[in-house]
This record gives structure tokens, sequence and C-alpha cells, in this order.
């Protein structure tokens, strides 16, 4: 009895003195000087919400997703890209290499149903998404080249991370988000897999949601509206620059939209209260909609360029018909390529003047990655026609038929397919602009808009002899700490997509390269070293020009004014966002 | 009745077991599967795709899947949605109940204004009137009801603007539905159905409108209509009394029909008021190809198109005595 009391008093004591998590004042442009408190924030989203089990998730936005706001054991600080402790109580401690991380979690911490948050939290999550059979979409985020992370509670406010290897991402990789092992644990133990998979669907009572972050669950209406109310335990540990609990927000409400033009619709009415423009369009009618004095919104066209690419790419595994895997496989005929490609009239006529012109497998938006690939001066293959009949000629493609298509010393065309997903307007409208330059120097290109499970059957095919002649498509997706991705860039991966013979093999000593210096840079933990070796990688994949990149879209920002709170506009961007959602009010 | 019934249970065995069939590897001839989109992602790995594949049972060819499907659906298990993770029954069923909400109401301005139309053209044929009316029900039915209502949403925007009338711009609800009296939240729900399922009982009314002033015309025509005039029965129970009732014989034929159309829900209206009907959900899930969840709504679908078409030819014994069932 005495011993408990002792524990009790010591626990009383150690959650008084808990250091809270500090939300710095420079996060927001807008500060809650008058501590404005409750009220909703309206967003929305396109398709229902599938689940709000976080282990089965694998939709963007997601319910679990948005209850973990302001969760993890490092968070990164869109000022600087560091990662500063979040629900670790200071920096982990680094030993053997850099692949061993000690880290002390912050004391205090509650989940939603006013539980503590301890070690064995990270530990059955971690093992829950490393259960094959959970099917967690984040499973490899445990694992290094296949490789498991091993994650050890050392006590009950302390946790071990064992690397396999040295890893840029580890910060990234321990900061997942820790879900109950109160209720989860005790389903696991019990059911295995099976029972996880079956728990918190939609249908799920909302007060049996328990939640780690600033947000749990209020209410789900099917296809039509989740709303979210805050947790009241995150504010103990999580207060603004003045002391004041977050979040300021009671509700964080989605309205299901089904389709973006009826969101648009729900922003021009006031019903919601941000929006994502998505071209010159959506923004001349948010901007009429503000002149007229019907919305008063804040809007900001080309904030930054999209984390995402659009490009074309070769098929170099052809034996069935050697002419042409010749012609994919030589770099002069994709340089030319690169020379057709005319990104200026691409972003004109296919993103209405809003984009940006890209030549790397680095979105635009990664800067600093982007200034370290130019100073290692990778090339760039810009809009040139007569450079590409130059590069053309020296192939042997000299003279033009009576259609004005280049032919070989055979007689034979210059002619290949290229395809892209029908209904994507804006990759159908890349295409013909590719399509129309190339017959400008004599290239006859087929370009047909297919099924997009076809395509993507096409392009993820392995073997000598693989489906496609060149396909149009797009990846979006990772992180700036290390932008190149790992299904992409080493040879027998995925979407090693110009590549991708039986055996996995590299072709060129480009591709080995390019395969060293990803693993390499991924192993680098210090910035600026990773961006140089990240340079030069881009030097060597320019010089390739396996995939000729096109144009991004641009990212703007709109929302209406009765919300504060935002980030100042220098640090809103497509990657970090918009605004910090627990610094967020109502006015 | 009772013979009937079960002759009708018995045929319908086969019927379904085939539709099942049907059903299954039509879906499955589809290119790509659930999984194709996460191969796109730069962070899913192979061996992750593997795992994920052998979870769904997509690993398996189609003809086990099919197998492994029919032994749960006897048991009445419609198999596990792949996006929802969840059964599909549970994950359908509130959508349903949705749209039968919206089809039921549509239903009723559709009746409301065909019938007094159609019977009007009969009654009034080839008048200034009956032209009119059809010119723009015409006009209206080639018109596709999704785009015409994106037109309505158009104006609403403006009326709304105009005049700060909060007038529904789509969904079932308002924001503070949970807060309002049960009889509030009839109305709530109510306000938010009357625009989509006016517009597609305009839309729709055309073609039943030219049907009752086609059947009207002809019994007006026959021997008892001009008999029972003779008689000296009013015009107006000529009309709905003696006319109207053998007139509509055929539709009632066709009301078995409207089972299946109920929880089938409105259409692409539903997608662009976004109204949380059944549509919505069964696009996205052709799109992201969940298989059981498509195949567990069309199997309910056809179940219910048998049961329907059994209960037409029950209604039609019914109304028309010179018909037996048995």
């Amino acid at each position: 009895m005495k011993k408990a009391l002792f524990l009790a008093l010591a626990m009383t004591a150690t959650t008084s003195m808990a250091a809270p998590f500090v939300y710095p004042a420079a996060w927001t442009a807008e500060q809650n000087t008058a501590n404005k408190r409750g009220g909703e924030f309206r967003n929305s989203t396109i398709s229902d919400f599938k689940t709000i089990n976080p282990f089965t998730s694998a939709e963007s936005p997601s319910l679990p997703t948005q209850m973990s706001d302001g969760t993890g054991l490092f968070t990164q600080d869109p000022r600087t890209n560091e990662f500063i402790p979040d629900m670790a109580d200071g920096p982990a401690v680094v030993s053997n290499n850099n692949k061993r991380f000690v880290v002390k979690i912050r004391p205090g911490m509650k989940f939603s149903d006013g539980q503590a948050i301890t070690a064995d939290d990270w530990i059955t999550t971690w093992k829950i998404h490393t259960d094959d059979k959970v099917g967690s979409n984040t499973y490899d985020n445990f694992f290094l080249n296949d490789k498991p992370i091993v994650i050890k509670k050392i006590n009950d406010m302390t946790l071990q991370f064992d690397f396999p290897a040295q890893s840029s991402k580890a910060l990234v990789l321990m900061s997942y988000t820790p879900w109950p092992d109160h209720i989860f644990g005790k389903a696991y133990k019990a059911g295995g897999a099976e029972a996880i998979k079956k728990m918190w669907g939609v249908g799920t009572n909302p007060s049996e949601i328990v939640s780690p972050g600033a947000w749990t669950m209020e209410s789900y209406k099917a296809g039509e509206r989740a709303v979210l109310k805050a947790n009241k335990f995150f504010g103990e540990w999580n207060k603004d620059s003045k002391g004041n609990a977050l979040p300021y927000l009671d509700k964080y409400s989605y309205r299901i939209t089904g389709d973006v033009n009826a969101a648009l619709a729900a922003y021009l009415a006031g019903q919601i209260d941000t929006f994502a423009p998505r071209n010159a369009d959506d923004l001349a009618q948010i901007k009429k909609a503000i002149d007229a004095g019907n919305l008063k919104a804040y809007l900001k066209a080309n904030v930054s360029p999209q984390a995402q690419s659009s490009w074309i790419v070769f098929n170099w595994n052809k034996s069935a018909d050697t002419a042409k895997q010749t012609l994919f496989r030589d770099v002069r005929f994709r340089r030319a390529m690169s020379h057709i490609a005319n990104r200026d009239a691409m972003i004109k006529l296919a993103l209405g003047g809003l984009g940006t012109e890209t030549y790397f497998s680095t979105y635009p938006i990664f800067k600093s990655q982007l200034d370290a690939g130019q100073k290692a001066g990778a090339p760039q293959y810009k809009y040139d026609l007569a450079q590409a009949t130059k590069l053309l000629a020296q192939i042997g493609y000299k003279k033009k038929n009576a259609d004005g298509y280049l032919v070989d010393a055979k007689g034979k065309v210059l002619e290949f397919n290229l395809a892209t997903n029908s209904g994507n307007t804006t990759r159908e409208q890349l295409g013909q602009i590719f399509k129309d330059e190339a017959k400008k120097v004599g290239v006859k290109v087929n370009f047909t808009p297919i099924d997009f499970n076809t395509l993507v059957g096409q392009l993820t095919a392995k073997g000598e002899n693989r489906p496609f002649d060149a396909i149009l498509l797009g990846l979006n997706g990772g992180d700036n700490v290390w932008s190149f991705g790992q299904n992409v860039v080493p040879c027998g991966t995925n979407l090693h997509s110009y590549n991708n013979p039986t055996d996995g093999k590299c072709l060129t000593s480009q591709e080995q390269l390019m395969t060293k210096l990803y693993y390499q840079g991924d192993a680098e933990l210090n910035t600026a070293k990773r961006l140089a070796i990240g340079g030069t990688l881009m030097k060597t994949e320019g010089e390739l020009q396996a995939v000729i990149y096109l144009v991004g879209n641009s990212f703007h920002v709109t929302f209406n004014e009765r919300v504060g709170g935002e980030f100042p506009a220098n640090l809103m961007d497509a990657y970090y966002g918009t605004r910090s959602n627990p610094l967020t009010f109502i006015k | 009745m009772f013979p009937f019934l079960i002759r009708r249970f018995f045929q319908s065995i086969p019927t379904l077991l085939l539709a099942s069939v049907l059903i299954f590897f039509v879906i499955s001839l589809a290119p790509g599967d659930f999984l194709t989109p996460a191969r796109l992602n730069p962070g899913i790995s192979e061996q992750q795709l593997a795992n994920l594949s052998a979870t769904f049972g997509l690993d398996k060819p189609a003809y086990v899947q099919y197998f492994y499907w029919m032994k749960n659906l006897l048991h009445g298990d419609f198999g596990l949605s792949f996006q929802y993770t969840q059964p599909v029954l549970p994950v359908i069923w509130p959508r349903i109940v949705n749209s039968v909400y919206l089809v039921l109401l549509n239903l009723v301005f559709f009746y409301a204004i065909a019938i007094p139309i159609g019977v009007y053209g009969a009654v009034r044929q080839n008048s200034f009137g009956d032209k009119a009316v059809n010119v723009v029900l015409y006009f209206l039915l080639g018109f596709p009801s999704f785009f015409l209502f994106l037109i309505v949403i158009y104006l609403i925007l403006n009326v709304r603007n105009a005049t700060g009338w909060d007038i529904p711009l789509g969904g079932m609800t308002s924001g503070n539905y949970d807060q309002l009296s049960s009889s509030g939240q009839f109305w709530d729900v109510l306000k938010h159905l009357l625009i989509p399922a006016l517009v597609l009982a305009v839309t729709d009314a055309a073609s039943l409108t030219r049907v009752i002033r086609g059947l009207m015309l002809e019994v007006m025509r026959s021997d008892y209509i001009r008999t029972a005039r003779a008689k000296g029965v009013s015009e107006r129970s000529a009309i709905w009394k003696h006319t109207f009732r053998n007139a509509i014989l055929p539709i009632v034929a066709g009301i078995g029909g409207l089972l299946p159309a109920a929880i089938s829900g409105a259409g692409f209206v539903e997608v662009v008021y976004a109204y949380p009907g059944i549509t919505p959900m069964l696009l996205t899930a052709i799109t992201a190809q969940d298989l059981y969840l498509i195949a567990g709504f069309t199997v309910i679908s056809t179940i219910l198109l048998i049961i329907g078409n059994a209960l037409s030819d029950i209604l039609l014994a019914v109304v028309d005595p010179r018909i037996k069932v048995g």
C-alpha cells in the first residue's frame, strides 16, 4: 500500500513536472494572442473514408493520420527541415556507428481515454505493422533493404532502436504514431492479425476509438461527414508559446463531397474552410467570388511546386523487336526526345500556365537537392528541335519520307507507341503536345491513352520482352531527407521501369553508379554531404536520361478568412502544407 | 399462390448461380486488380506487395477465389471489402438506405408529374398545352441528368449569393444535424432530398408520360368506354375509373423492376450532389476493383430483381381479373 502510494505520488510529481512540447511561435503568421478557443475547422475530401484502423488504412487523407496529428517521436521543423523532439523527451542518444538510437519518451503524455502513453505502445504498434498477415501500408518503414529494424523496450519510458545499417531516414522511420497497447495489444494477443484487421471499421462506435494525437472521433456518417473532436489530454503536453493548451479548436471535420466540383461549390458557398485549387479555372472562380464579396478568403496562386513528377520512359527490354530495343537503349535518342519535349508549351497549354519545368526525378519543391544537382553539373536537355534533329541524324535518321517522317538507310520510319492512362486529361494533353512536337522533327509517335491498370501492368512488367514502347505517367510521394525513390533508382526494383529484366541486373555503368549512390546517400547522416551525393546521382541520371521528365503542377493555397493560425507565407508549400492544425483557431 | 411461389423459388436457383458466375468473372476479367495503384507507389516494396496479395487472396486463380466466395455466400457471408477491410453487408447497407430515401421521393414526384400530364395529353390530344409540355419534357429527356444537375448547382449558388437563403448544395444533412430535434432532423433530410428528387423526376418524366398518353388513347377508343359514356357516367369517372385503371396494367407489370432500382441509387446525380448514396460508393469500388463489394451488391440486386418479378406477376393478377397465378 505504502509502495503504491509512493508510486502514485511519484507519478503525479513527474506528470506535473513534465515539460510539454511547445509549438514555436514562428510556426504561425497569426498569433492567437487572445487565446480564442472552440469552433470547427471544416475540411473536405472526395471519397468516403474506408476505415479508422491505423493498421489497415491505405488512403489519403485518412482518419487515423488526421487523428494522430502532433504525434511521433520527432517532428520536422518547416523552417529548417531539421527533426526536433516531439514525443521524445530530448534528442536520441546515438551509438554503434549511428545504428543504435536510444530515446527517452516525454513523460506525462496520455491517450484520449486518459491512459498513459508508454514504451509498450510503440512496441505493440511496431509488432502489428510488421506482421505480414495484417497487410499494413507502413510495413516497409520498419525494414531497411529487407532487413528488419529492431525495437526494444528498455523501460516504460525508454526505447532502443537498432538499425541494420546506417540510415539518413532513421528519425523519419522512428517517428511513427504509437497506438494504444491496452486496446490493440490485447486484441492481437487474443486473435492475432485477423482480430486486428476487424477492428475500428467506419461503423465502430466513436466512443471506442482511442487516439494519441490532437484529435479523436466524434461522429461518422457514411459517405457524408466525419467529425473529429479535440483530444482533451493532448493539451496537457502540447502548448503554444504562451503556455496555452492545444489544439484551440473543438472540432475538425471532413465533408465527403464525392467530386471536386462539389467541393469547390461548397467552398464558394462558405460551407467548408479550405480547398485545393487544381488549375487556373478553379483559381478564377474563387477570385471571382472574393471580388464579388461573396467569399472572404485568403488566396495565393503558385505557392510552390507540387511534390509530383510527370515523365516519359522508354522500354529497354524488347527482345522481340531488336531495332526498337537498340534505339531506346541509345542515349542520343533519349536526349533527342528530351529536346523534343516542349515543356513551356506543356505548362501553358496543359497546366494553364501554372507549373514548373522538370529535368530530374527530384521534385522541384526540394530546392536544396535541386541546387546541389545544379552545382554538380547535372545536365538539362532543354527544348531544342535543331539539337534533336542533329542527334537523330547521328543515329542514322537523316532523310524524311513523303509523309515528312524520318527514315533510316533501309527506309524504315522512326516511330514508336506512347501510352498514358485514359481519363487523365492533363497527361493526355502532355502526350499530345509531345506527339505534335515530335512530328516537327519527323518522329512518328502513336499516342494512345489506355486503361490505367493495363498501363501499370505494362510498366511494372519484368522480363526480356516487356509489353510497351514508351509510357507517359507520373509519380508522387517521398520525403525531403533523401528524395530518391527506393523502388525507382536501384536496379531490379519495381519502378526501375526503363530496364527491368528477369534477373533485375543493371545494363549500364550509370545504373550501377546510381544504385551505389542511392544506398550511399540513404546512409549518409550529414545533410550537406548527403545533398552532394544526391547531386552526383542527379548528374548521372541526367546524363543517362533514361527517364524524360516533363513538368510539374503548382500548389495553390486558399482558405476562408474565418480561420487563423496559418503558417507564415514563406513556410507554406506542398510538402508542409498550409498550417499546423493544433495552432489553427477561429477568429 | 403458394405453389407458384415455390416454383419461382426453385427456378431462381440456377438463374442466381449463373448470374453469380457471370458477375464474378466479368469483374475478374478487368485488367489489374485492387493492388494495381499500390504497384505505382515508390514506397511499397515487392515483398509487401506479395504480402498484400496473399492477405486479399489475390494470389490465387480466379476460379479458386470464386469457389471460396460461393462457399461463404451460401452461409450468408458476402466476403470482405478490400477497401474497408470489413464485411460487405454492413458497409453497403447505410448507403443503400440513403439511396432508397432519394429514390422513393423521386418516384413520388415522378408519378405525380407523369400521370397527370400523360392523362392530360390523352384527353386534350394535340392541344397547345399537350405539345408545349411534350417539347419541354423531351428536351429534358435528352439532357444527361448529372449535367443538368451541375447547372442546377450553379443556379443555386447564384440564388444563395443573391438572397442569402440557405439552400442545400449537396449532401443529405446539414452540419448541425446532430443538434437538431427529431422533427428538425426530418425536415433537414427532406430539404436536402427535395432538389435532386425533383430534378431527377422532371428529367425522367417524359418517357412515362408518353407511355401513359399512348395507353390512355388506346383504351379511350375501346367499346366499353364508349358504352360507359353512353350510359352517362361523368367525364371524370370515364377517364379515371374506367380508362386509367385499364390503361396502367402494363405499368403495373413493370413495378417489380422498382425493387432493384430502389437500391441501385439515383445514378450520377448522387455523385454530383455529393449525396451519400450507393452510386458514389459503387463507382469508387469499381475504380478500385473492390471485387467482393461490387459482386456482393450485384448479387443482392439480382435477388431483388427475381423477387420483384414475382411481385409484378402477383400484382398483375390482383389488378387484372383475367390473369391468375398458380
